[in-house]
């Protein structure tokens, strides 16, 4: 037998048991006038392209390309999440021309996507917190102060030459710590101005040159002349 | 040849240019002199529909020259007499234009230029149109190479999401820019991206959403030594606290008020929404895990 006959009978025998083929039967319904099927399919194609998206950003080296990249994963993710609800409710409504079967498999369906856009992965691996050398100092240092019935005699509570110099000198210390926080905030503000002159300055070097070649352009044109 | 009445220059060109049995072919190099002639009389005697009509007639002759660098120049003062006419769907169209001219020079900076100055000009009259431009003027410096120039951009069109409430996209635009400023190794901007996006998460009260971003971003090492960093996680730990007065100081600091005045507007305002909830969520989280454990 030649290639052709064969090509011929192989065409045969698809279209004969087209109808087993499940990918074309899906097409096939999912152009028809069935809402449900639209929007199933539509989805469908969404969780795909999110799931290639995640691949992509995986394989990416660039962390800030990721990074982005994770941000589309996840706007893709929610924007399928709101359209679930509508997706349920046409899942429940009779349609014309379905049989019972199709009914049920098709809650079956809807419950199955459900998990499905729970399991698109969005990058969230809790990244190792480093503070990167910083001194978080903690916000809540629960200090407790035990409060001993002890004697409440009248010299308890009575100022001392050292306490009071204690006092004296925590008056002055909060003082300067005042002083010295000014110049921290002054030191900040400097800090960031200086950053961003400095990537200001870098955006115009290349500018720079263009300015250069275009001069020594013109000055070359101008010695013709 | 003075023209004093430009409606004369405007017949005289467009009878060069219209075919007849006794002309075989239009003269445009003249018919664009006088359009452009007739264009700046009318111009300067506040005409603007007839001028805008003149300077598209001379653009497109500038085109049959094969000189797009001054058709494109006609379109854009075609466009900016049209915003004079408040005709918002011309001035897109003719900016658009305007760039495709430009970059068909092989120059990306005055296209991307074009395109921002249409969205500058739709902000108020169809925000989500002039997004999108800025969004394509975006794409075509970062094509070229010159992410640097974006920056301009980035910030306006971030604005303008706000504006419409759009935090989702306004975060992923942040994010963008981010990646934008990693390219050209502009650290600064690109923590300050960052810390701009996870406070805007956390504006629009999507505190999950906010700590994937958190921890997405730690990955980065410039992100991970700056001070947007410590800022982003005492930040986060005081939402987990549900701490407001720490929020609020921390809204108060440095590190906040050097982002852009959108941002500082939006951190002022935080929280948005109840944050005590926050916390007892995170204790029942804990123990869910211990069971876990057990098992």
């Amino acid at each position: 037998m030649s290639v052709i006959d064969i090509l011929f009978r192989v065409d045969d025998i698809c279209r004969k048991y087209e109808k087993y083929d499940i990918e074309k039967q899906r097409d096939l319904n999912a152009t028809g006038d069935d809402a449900f099927a639209q929007l199933y399919a539509a989805l469908e194609s969404e969780i795909d392209k999110a799931l290639l998206k995640f691949e992509a950003a995986s394989a990416e080296t660039n962390r800030a390309a990721a990074v982005a990249m994770n941000a589309e994963v996840r706007r893709t993710k929610a924007r399928v999440k709101q359209e679930f609800p509508k997706l349920q409710k046409l899942a429940v409504k009779k349609v014309k021309g379905i049989s019972k079967e199709e009914q049920e498999t098709r809650k079956e369906l809807v419950f199955v996507l459900a998990d499905r856009i729970e399991a698109i992965p969005d990058g969230t691996s809790t990244a190792a917190k480093s503070n990167g050398g910083w001194e978080t100092s903690a916000s809540h240092k629960n200090i407790k102060f035990d409060s001993s019935d002890g004697n409440y005699s009248n010299d308890f509570f009575q100022e001392s030459e050292e306490s009071s110099q204690f006092r004296q000198e925590y008056e002055m210390r909060k003082m300067k710590q005042a002083c010295l926080d000014v110049i921290s905030e002054g030191l900040d503000t400097l800090k960031s101005l200086a950053q961003d002159m400095n990537e200001e300055l870098d955006r115009q070097v290349p500018l720079m040159d263009e300015i250069d070649t275009k001069i020594i352009e013109t000055n070359n044109v101008e010695k013709v002349i | 040849m003075a023209g004093s009445n430009p409606d004369k220059l405007m017949t005289k060109a467009d009878k060069l240019t219209q075919l007849s049995l006794t002309r075989w072919s239009a003269d445009w190099k003249s018919a664009t002199v006088l359009y452009e002639q007739a264009g700046n009389a009318f111009r300067v005697s506040k005409k603007y529909d007839k001028a805008k009509i003149s300077f598209e007639k001379a653009s497109k002759g500038q085109e049959m020259l094969s000189s797009p660098w001054d058709a494109a120049k006609h379109m854009e003062a075609a466009a900016s007499l049209a915003k004079e006419l408040g005709n918002w769907t011309e001035v897109a169209d003719f900016y658009k234009k305007a760039s495709e001219l430009y970059n068909e020079c092989g120059r990306s900076q005055p296209a991307s230029d074009a395109l921002a100055k249409a969205a500058r000009a739709l902000e108020d009259a169809a925000p989500e149109d002039a997004v999108q431009l800025y969004i394509d003027a975006c794409v075509i410096l970062e094509e070229d190479g010159k992410e640097q120039m974006a920056f301009d951009l980035y910030r306006p069109a971030t604005n303008v999401y706000i504006k419409l409430e759009k935090y989702a996209d306004a975060a992923t635009l942040l994010l963008r820019w981010g990646l934008a400023a990693d390219s050209c190794k502009a650290t600064n901007s690109q923590c300050k991206a960052y810390l701009s996006a996870i406070i805007v998460y956390l504006y629009a009260h999507d505190i999950k959403q906010a700590e994937k971003c958190y921890n997405d971003c730690s990955q980065i090492d410039a992100f991970l030594r700056s001070d947007q960093n410590r800022c982003a996680s005492k930040l986060l730990s005081a939402y987990m606290e549900g701490d407001i007065e720490e929020i609020k100081r921390l809204a108060q600091s440095s590190t906040i008020s050097n982002l852009d005045h959108m941002i500082i507007r939006i951190a002022r305002k935080l929280p948005t929404g109840d944050v005590s909830g926050l916390k007892m969520n995170a204790t029942k989280d804990e123990e869910l895990l211990d069971e876990d454990d057990l098992t």
